[in-house]
Order: structure tokens, then sequence, then C-alpha cells
């Protein structure tokens, strides 16, 4: 008689032994769950202060909420900083909490720019916030409790999804790229050697997602080096990323910036297992159903009534370039302790700041989010930044604090040489560096010659007036001043 | 940090941004996409916007607006 393995007492109770043991591990960490679950999420990222079109995002999620039990709001980080109206806020950035409670936020994870207020103020906003902040490779103890490495959210149906999240840091410091004042206490890691640890998650959970500010060029890394995930949502690099990318059998989803776009990342579970999964951009710029109650509120946040405030006020109005540009840079210079400052005429854009000055007489006068770059300078890198400057229109252009300096050219305007001068009026060291702030767009739009690529100082130039004006600073020198001389030499006869 | 536009190799200050490095390319160019006349994009071929911060060895390539201006 033929006999089949199974008809071996012995050999068929050691398959079932195997079977047992096998199976398990697939048990004990794939939870019981439906047979099909349809899950949306929705996602933002880099919002920037950007919040007119909240109300949109709050009616396109509820339709959603009405005809799926699993809906689901991420934000990939960096909500602060880019719009006057939420930055001068009173807490600053209030309004984004108040909306993202409202619109029933379920994760955020931090971005740099959460940081940009300082980590007293995240504290408060972390404290009041109804949604968990989600970062892996950020240590900050006791700073920060509602920080977490990762969460586990989960369906109706009980359906598991682990989510982590990563920040970015710079190379040169290890930090993100905001005030390094602004982090002090916490300790980040690098992110994708990080994101390895989080491997685990993938035991126990039937969706494993990386919420990430680090930028889509990493989240393609990433993705190439963890299969394990199922979803990357990101931030950082203002990627407009519309249908999500599958690398890898990642599906890489990015929604763009200033709230333009509102991600929608759809995914299918089968037995507990992801099997389908896609990510469209919904453009938000279109005539969309609104949600009145948000809609009021934004309405009532951007009549903030910070910006008619007096935030300082001086003996005589501040009139013409040379004084504004004086006290431009010395705001500059005086709040981020520089050597030397310079501002450019044509990012000076009131002709005078009243007696009594307002947050939004600051923002006329120097409107253009530039951010505040220091530089390492020689006295010869100095020169060739004001001889760029000069020769740009044939005239002064850069305001200066610090130093003076005088232009001397012929009567063809051709640059034949430029003296500088410490402010009690000795030459200028030519042996030693000077740590000089110029705005970001002096850094990128002029051309001279500098060793020290330089760095931003994650803060803006306006910024540095309000803080500078809020010091209680004496306006009263802003009157009859001037820094920057142009002298021409009469054109040498011809022989 | 060392970002490449169009092929070219560009230092920028690091915690720059894809504007402030557009910029130091080509002013010109940089003018043609505020004006959504041209886009950027990424290495991957995605839209990235003017604010977009940069990480070193990061590139980016200017391109005609296919058929409307970005909104």
């Amino acid at each position: 008689m033929k006999r089949t393995i199974f008809s071996s007492p012995k050999i068929g109770l050691f398959l079932l032994a195997l079977l047992v043991v096998v199976s398990f591990p697939f048990c004990a960490s794939v939870p019981p769950v439906p047979a099909e679950t349809r899950i949306v999420i929705f996602h933002s990222n880099d919002v920037h202060g950007k919040i007119d079109n909240f109300a949109k995002v709050a009616a396109i999620i509820e339709a959603e909420r009405k005809s799926n039990a699993d809906v689901f709001y991420f934000c990939a980080g960096d909500n602060f900083t880019g719009n006057p109206v939420i930055d001068q806020y009173d807490p600053p950035g209030e309004p984004v909490l108040e909306l993202y409670n409202r619109l029933g936020l379920d994760l955020l994870c931090p971005g740099n720019h959460e940081f940009d207020y300082g980590l007293e103020n995240l504290e408060k906003f972390a404290a009041r916030a109804h949604f968990p902040f989600v970062c892996a490779n950020i240590q900050a103890g006791k700073i920060l409790p509602q920080l977490r490495p990762s969460v586990v959210l989960e369906t109706k149906g009980g359906v598991k999804i682990a989510v982590f999240g990563l920040i970015q840091i710079e190379a040169g410091n290890g930090l993100p790229s905001t005030h390094p004042d602004k982090v002090k206490g916490l300790v980040f890691s690098e992110p994708l050697a990080k994101a390895q640890e989080m491997k685990k998650l993938r035991a126990g959970s039937n969706v494993l997602i990386g919420l990430t500010h680090i930028g889509y060029d990493q989240d393609v890394q990433l993705a190439g080096q963890m299969p394990e995930l199922d979803v990357l949502i990101g931030g950082h690099s203002h990627t407009r990323v519309d249908p999500a990318e599958n690398v890898n059998g990642v599906l890489v989803a990015q929604a763009g910036s200033d709230n333009r776009y509102l991600g929608r990342v759809e995914l299918l579970v089968r037995n507990g297992r992801v099997v389908e999964k896609k990510g469209t951009l919904i453009d938000l710029k279109g005539p969309l159903a609104e949600d009145a109650g948000v809609k009021s509120m934004i309405a009532r946040f951007n009549q903030n009534p910070a910006f008619a405030r007096v935030i300082a006020e001086a003996p005589l109005e501040i009139s013409g370039k040379d004084a504004l540009g004086s006290l431009m840079t010395d705001a500059m210079r005086r709040v981020h302790g520089l050597d030397i400052a310079f501002q450019n005429g044509g990012g000076i854009r009131l002709n005078q700041l009243p007696k009594k000055i307002t947050l939004k007489d600051i923002y006329t006068l120097d409107p253009f989010g530039n951010q505040v770059v220091q530089i390492a300078m020689t006295a010869a890198e100095i020169r060739g930044l004001i001889k760029s400057s000069f020769e740009k229109g044939g005239e002064i252009d850069l305001q200066v604090s610090g130093i003076s300096y005088v232009v001397r050219s012929d009567s063809a305007k051709q640059v034949k040489e430029i003296l500088l001068r410490e402010v009690d009026g000795t030459p200028l060291a030519e042996d030693r560096k000077f740590q000089v702030g110029i705005s970001s767009y002096v850094a990128s739009a002029y051309n001279f010659a500098h060793a020290d690529p330089g760095r931003s100082l994650q803060s803006t130039t306006a910024d540095a007036l309000i803080r500078y004006l809020q010091s209680g600073a004496d306006l009263s020198i802003y009157h009859d001043i001037q820094r920057a001389f142009w002298e021409t030499t009469a054109a040498a006869p011809r022989p | 940090m060392q970002i490449k536009v169009n092929g070219q190799a560009m230092e920028i200050f690091s915690g720059a941004k894809v504007k402030d490095v557009l910029r130091k390319f080509s002013r010109a160019e940089c003018k043609l996409v505020q004006k959504n006349e041209k886009m950027v994009c990424d290495r991957h071929g995605h839209e990235v916007g003017l604010d977009g911060e940069l990480n070193g060895g990061e590139e980016f390539f200017i391109k005609e607006c296919a058929t409307e201006p970005r909104p």
C-alpha cells in the first residue's frame, strides 16, 4: 500500500507543528481585520501661514468623512513663517492651531520652521493641539512631551496604521534649518539612518507610513532603502508630486506648498495588507465649496489687530534711503551680532517712516521676506561687493552699518577706488575677516567673490527691524545721516 | 552648498531656497519663473516652488510651461 507523507502519523504531526511555528509570527504580527478596507489620507505640507484655502480643505475632508469611515488628515510640517498675519499673531501661529483643531488634523510631523517662534511657543502650541506630533529623529526629553517617534492609528474596523516622522537636518551643523538658538536642548539624528529603526513597526501593523519633512529627493532615497514602507508623505522641498510616484514599491507623495493643493492618498487594504495605493493632488484654486464656519475663522484671523499696533516712536519721521537704510542695517547688525551689514536700495520700499511706527509700516518698508545671510568677508571682498553694487546703476546702492565707505569713480562712473573706514574713521583692517550681514537677495543677485559661501540666519530682515525697534533703539540718530559716499574725479585731460 | 541649475554647478549659501539659487543662475530666468512663464523642476521631473528649501547636491531644470501658467 502506497502511503502519502500525510498518512504517516509522525510526519503529519511534524508538518502540523511546522505549520504552527511558521504561521505563528504572521498571526502575531498582523492583527485580524475586515477583509477589505478603503483608507483615505489627506495631507498638507509647507503651508507657511497661507490659511485662506483651509475653508476649501475643510469642505473636502468633511465630504469624504460623510461617505467613508476611515479618513485621516496629516500635515508634513512647516506651517509657520511666510505670512506676517500668522507670524505676528498673538501668540504667533495661533490661527494655524485653531484651524487644524477645527479640521480634525490627526498628525503633525514638525518641519524646521515649526521652531521659528522658539521652543517655548511650540510647547504651548503642542499642549493645545488636539493631535500628536510625530518625529523619530528628535530627542526632546521633557521639552515637548507631545512628541513621539511614531504612532499607531486605527480604522473603525481595526486596521492598524503605523506612522513615524522624520525632520531634515543640515549637513553642516546637524540641526534643522532654523536659528540654532531656537532648538537648544533638542538632539537631532540623521533621518535616513533613524528610519531604518522604524522597520520594526512593520510587525504588528497593517500599514506603514513615513510622514516626513526631509524633501522629495531624500524621500526617494528613503523609498529606495526601505521597501517595507507602504507610503511616504513628505514636505520641505515644496514639490508638486501629482500623481504620487511609486518608488521601489513605496508610494511617495508631496503636495507642493502654500496651501495651493491638498494631497489625497487612497489605500485599499485586503486581508490585512495594502494591495492598492494611489495619490493625487486636489488643486485648491478653483471655485470649490467652502466650509462657512472655517471661512469666518479665516476672515477673523486676517483682521490681525497687531498690524496697527505702534511698536516704536521716533522723534521725527525717518526719511530717505540713507536714513532708512542706516536703520535697517543697524537692526540687522545689532540683532544678529554682526560686524557689518548692508542693505540694497531696491529693498527699501518706503520713502518715509512715520513717527509712530506700526508693524504694517515695517512690512511695507521691507515686504520681500528676504533672509539675513551671514558671510565672513575680507576688506577686499567687501570692496568687491560695493563695486558690484555701484556698477549696477552707476550710483550708491548699498546702505551700510558698522563702517562707512567712499566710492571714487571717474566721470564715466568707472570705479577707481573704494575707501572703507571704521566708525571712528580709521581704515578698515585688511588682514582680518568681518562677519557681514546681507539679505538673501543681495547674496544671490549680486556678483561678487567671497571665499565663505555664507549661511542663512533663518530670520528675515524685517524681523530684525521689528526686534530692533521693539528693543527701544535710539531713533533720534536717523536724521541727516549718511555712511556711503560717492566722489567723482575729473577725467584726466587727453594728451 | 552646491546646487546644479540646468547642468551648471552653483555655490550658494546654506539655507538658501530655490529662488536664491535660480536668481544666482540668472535673474532674467528667475523673473520668468516668478511671472509663471517658466517653471522649475527637480531631477525627478516634478515642479518645485520658489520657496522650496534646498539640500546640497540637488539639481534643478528651468522649463517652459507646457500649456498654461502654473497656479
